[in-house]
């Protein structure tokens, strides 16, 4: 336990010293789709874009019943996952948000961008659940993958 | 008027007279003594004729009164009726994509289910019709919390076991279409109506006319009643020689159902006149007319009262009203005369003959010519035989669902607000399940059991089975029946230690051996394996796939008792967990359900996801109330889940579950556990895919002996389910922070491939003994940077 909290003191200032350096520009860039995700091209794409307008109208019921389809026809997909953990998130239920973004991390493709994403939004699901130190392995998690990319 | 003069005339000759003479003729003062009599007579008949004025002025006062109060309240009925609408549960809607798995066997199933009828055109919802490569559909459509589907056609072209393409009626690709969801129940007290409301723009027009034919020809003519309807109501019984028509009106028949009792007296029959009369005034006679539709009594159904032409349709014929056809017609208006005495179930053929007479009418008023009158004279009656009904098809699934929505909804609510609930049960799981369970247990009368099937990743109940008859009503075992759970309780066991990756892995080496534990109240628990033997050491995978009691016993003592029972609550189970180290071994009661929800957190991979069996209650409009999204919480670290998973695969090829891997397909990735409670009272299995997690009980009501072990019976039932659904292989690759590394024989240093006695298993990090065995290599990984990390997030 004091060899994890020795290690994170020492982490924390590595990544001080490293938001001395610039961000990854597409850190900030709106998150999109992995290439690779199964949703792409498939019968359940158009559910999640109905799915994207009836958010867009707060209609947050019909978008997670849309969702929720979609997940049945490619329950492989990365993104539904993803898109999921928002919505729960502006359903204010971080805790069920957090199980749904620990699902979009493990059936993520290898893209560093898009795992950076996921690990920000577990720090936000974290932080809205009140649980700071979790949130702030995911940020540190989402820092070192921008790097990386 | 007139009469009133009159009698003012009369009167002034009676009064006047005398007071002349009087004066003419003092002397005459025994005249009125000679009169008397007849003044006396006279003053009589006034007093009684204006006691009879009197009294006409009052009744007609109180007439007018009464008819003011007759008036408020055919307009407060009217104006405030409620309907009373139990809700309504549905089936999951069928999803049709191209690529779904679904045969073609499958796809008759539902629409035989459904009761579409073959159409060369599939011209019309609800029909569908066989074309070249595949189906033409015409879907009902339906509403959703997502808006709903529309009726529309559409064509699937079947490829193999799949639908290969989904196109509209124009050609167009579909990306996506759905059947409409099976009504499979409603929800209502013990005696209650029960409707499904029509409007009358959707009333087939032909129904109306013949129901006008039958039971009031000059509905549209007459105010309320009809004395030309009456004196041709009765001629027309006495040429036919049998009560052919009523010579009251639908608004009579109205005002007698919706005001009145049933009973024949004049009282009443003096009050319907100017109630009917007063409902012509205040309404229309579309309003009316759709009321009558809406009201009228067809039948009974145990404690359920049919009404309405809505309901009626679905409960003898298992379709929508606009659907029926005039024959059909005629069955429903032939019941207004006696639901009971014609009933089309218990006396077809009343029930033929009577519709035959509606016939009858209907072409005597120009509605059927004479070939048509000939066509549907000849047809069956084409009622759905109560049992085929998919409203009683799934009784037990429907308990389930009623006990989740009175958490929410008070029972009036629930049997009179009309709510549409869409529930979660997947038709052609459950009677899968249904069959295979009933097939096994067809050579053995005095057994039965229950079956569970859930989806791992939603938390959905797609399937529920409570008795090896599936449609009896009765004991719930799925949801009821509390036994021990034998086996399937070592999972958590193994669990529990997995939660201390310091001090246990799935390479721990753990003693399946005899030994004692001296309990509180001094009595000595021995465990011993269903073998009768000891296998020595063996690791804790093994102990589980093999089901070893000793080695589990040990593994959960040293793990922690109040270890153990903190693990089966993180897995779900609310039930009491009694403080004894028997339950490591199934020594605690639960449900198939319940135990059905802890095994749902396992398929997982750690997540305790509630199950649900709703996921939308809309109102009767279709407008969404509630929605049950799925609400998963972390219950155990993904890692440690995983590892557990792992341990039930191994179970699976090389424990007591590889019966099931000669009867799945090669490639399909399962992970379960066989359950066996003392003297083989309770035989379980509970096992998942990537789609399905599916739970087995067998017993007995008796608690007897059912002659079998978690292998030999309900593995046998679980394997047959799982091979006739459409399935998904469950993940394999590890998450974050495990790794698969070689350990020696003890479990306590590192190894190599080809090492004698090594075995590969997934670690968590923390897990990983730091020394190598003399065979082992010293291998880097995981040191370094890599593994530095992995330490400070896993």
């Amino acid at each position: 336990m004091v060899q994890r909290v020795i290690r994170l003191i020492v982490l924390l200032g590595a990544v001080l010293l490293a938001g001395c350096a610039a961000r990854p520009s597409d850190m900030s860039a709106p998150m999109e789709m992995p290439p690779g995700d199964p949703l792409k091209g498939s019968a359940a794409e158009s559910l999640w874009q109905m799915a994207v307008t009836a958010r867009e109208q707060s209609n947050l019921a019909a978008a997670g019943r849309y969702l929720e389809r979609a997940l049945y026809m490619e329950p492989e997909s990365s993104w539904l996952y993803r898109e999921l953990a928002e919505l729960r998130l502006r359903e204010d239920d971080p805790q069920s948000a957090e199980v749904m973004i620990q699902r979009a991390l493990r059936l993520a493709p290898p893209r560093p961008v898009y795992q950076a994403a996921l690990w920000q939004l577990l720090a936000t699901a974290r932080m809205r659940q009140g649980d700071a130190p979790g949130a702030e392995r995911a940020r540190l998690e989402a820092d070192m993958l921008g790097r990386r990319h | 008027m007139v009469m009133a003069e009159s009698i003012a005339k009369r009167e002034g000759d009676i009064y006047c007279r005398p007071m002349s003479s009087s004066r003419k003729s003092p002397v005459k003062k025994k005249a009125p003594a000679r009169k008397a009599p007849a003044r006396e007579t006279m003053s009589a008949g006034i007093r009684w004729r204006r006691l009879i004025w009197q009294l006409a002025l009052v009744g007609l006062v109180l007439g007018l009164l009464g008819l003011a109060w007759l008036d408020a309240r055919v307009r407060q009925r009217f104006d405030n009726h409620q309907w009373q609408l139990p809700a309504r549960v549905y089936a999951r809607p069928v999803e049709l994509y191209s690529g779904r798995e679904l045969t073609a066997g499958n796809l008759d199933q539902l629409l035989s289910l459904l009761r579409y009828r073959a159409d060369d055109s599939a011209g019309d919802p609800g029909s569908y019709a066989r074309v070249s490569g595949g189906v033409l559909l015409h879907t009902r459509g339906f509403r959703d919390s997502d808006g709903g589907e529309p009726a529309q056609q559409i064509r699937l072209r079947m490829d193999g076991q799949r639908i290969g393409q989904l196109t509209d009626s124009s050609g167009k690709s579909l990306p996506v279409a759905r059947l409409e969801p099976l009504q499979i129940g409603s929800i209502h007290p013990g005696h209650s109506e029960d409707r499904v409301l029509v409007k009358l723009e959707d009333v087939p027009p032909l129904l109306v006319h013949m129901l006008m034919a039958t039971e009031d020809r000059s509905f549209h003519e007459h105010h309320g009643i009809s004395i030309r309807g009456l004196l041709r109501a009765v001629f027309a019984n006495l040429r036919a020689g049998e009560l052919e028509q009523g010579g009251s009106t639908l608004t009579q028949q109205l005002v007698k159902n919706f005001w009145l009792t049933r009973d024949r007296t004049l009282s009443r029959k003096l009050i319907e006149i100017p109630m009917a009369l007063l409902l012509e005034l205040h309404y229309s006679k579309a309003q009316i007319l759709e009321t009558y539709l809406n009201e009228v009594y067809l039948g009974q159904d145990g404690g359920r009262a049919i009404h309405g032409m809505g309901l009626g349709a679905q409960f003898y014929f298992g379709r929508p009203l606009a659907e029926l056809e005039p024959h059909q017609f005629a069955v429903l208006i032939g019941l207004l005369k006696g639901p009971s005495y014609y009933d089309p179930r218990r006396h077809p053929q009343r029930a033929r003959q009577r519709r035959d007479t509606v016939l009858q009418a209907a072409a005597g008023q120009g509605l059927l010519d004479d070939k048509q009158l000939s066509y549907f004279r000849n047809k069956p009656l084409d009622i759905v035989p109560k049992g085929g009904s998919a409203l009683y098809a799934f009784p037990h699934f429907i308990d389930l669902v009623r006990r989740q929505l009175a958490r929410d909804y008070p029972a009036h609510i629930l049997a009179s607000e009309g709510l549409i609930i869409h529930s979660t049960l997947d038709v052609l799981a459950q009677l899968v399940a249904e069959q295979k369970l009933s097939e096994f247990l067809g050579p053995h009368k005095e057994l039965n059991g229950a079956v569970v099937i859930t989806a791992p990743d939603q938390g959905d109940v797609l399937a529920l089975v409570g008795d090896k008859l599936p449609r009896s009503a009765g004991f719930n075992r799925a949801l009821d029946a509390q036994r021990p759970i034998g086996s399937l309780a070592k999972p958590a066991v193994v669990l529990a230690a997995l939660q201390q990756p310091e001090k246990f892995h799935l390479g721990t080496v753990v003693t399946d051996g005899p030994f004692e534990v001296r309990m509180e109240d001094g009595q000595i628990w021995q465990p011993k394996n269903f073998d009768n033997q000891s296998l020595g050491a063996m690791s804790v995978t093994d102990a589980l796939a093999q089901s070893r009691n000793q080695a589990i016993a040990r593994l959960g003592l040293d793990a922690g008792l109040s270890e153990v029972i903190r693990t089966f609550q993180k897995l779900g189970v609310q039930s009491r967990i009694p403080p004894y180290p028997s339950i490591f071994l199934g020594s605690l009661n639960l449900s198939p359900f319940e135990t059905a929800v802890m095994y749902q957190t396992i398929a997982t991979g750690g997540q305790r996801t509630p199950l649900r069996s709703i996921t939308d209650v809309l109102d009767r409009h279709g407008q969404p109330l509630a929605r049950y999204p799925v609400r998963p919480e972390q219950a155990f670290d993904p890692q440690q889940g995983y590892l557990l998973q792992w341990a039930l695969r191994q179970a699976m090829t090389r424990g007591t579950g590889r019966y099931a891997l000669a009867q799945l397909p090669e490639k399909l990735v399962v992970a379960g556990k066989t359950g066996t409670s003392d003297g083989q009272r309770d035989a379980w299995f509970a096992g998942f895919s990537g789609s399905h997690l599916v739970l087995v009980w067998l017993g007995r009501d008796d608690n007897g002996d059912t002659g079998f072990t978690g292998s030999s019976g309900p593995l046998r039932v679980w394997s047959s389910i799982m091979a006739a659904l459409p399935q998904r292989p469950m993940r394999l690759a590890p998450p974050a922070g495990v790794e698969m590394v070689w350990l020696d024989a003890d479990g306590l240093r590192r190894s190599s491939k080809g090492c004698e006695g090594a075995r590969e298993y997934p670690l968590i990090v923390v897990s990983i003994p730091q020394q190598s065995s003399a065979c082992g290599k010293v291998q880097s990984v995981p040191g370094g940077v890599k593994r530095w990390f992995k330490g400070l997030f896993d």
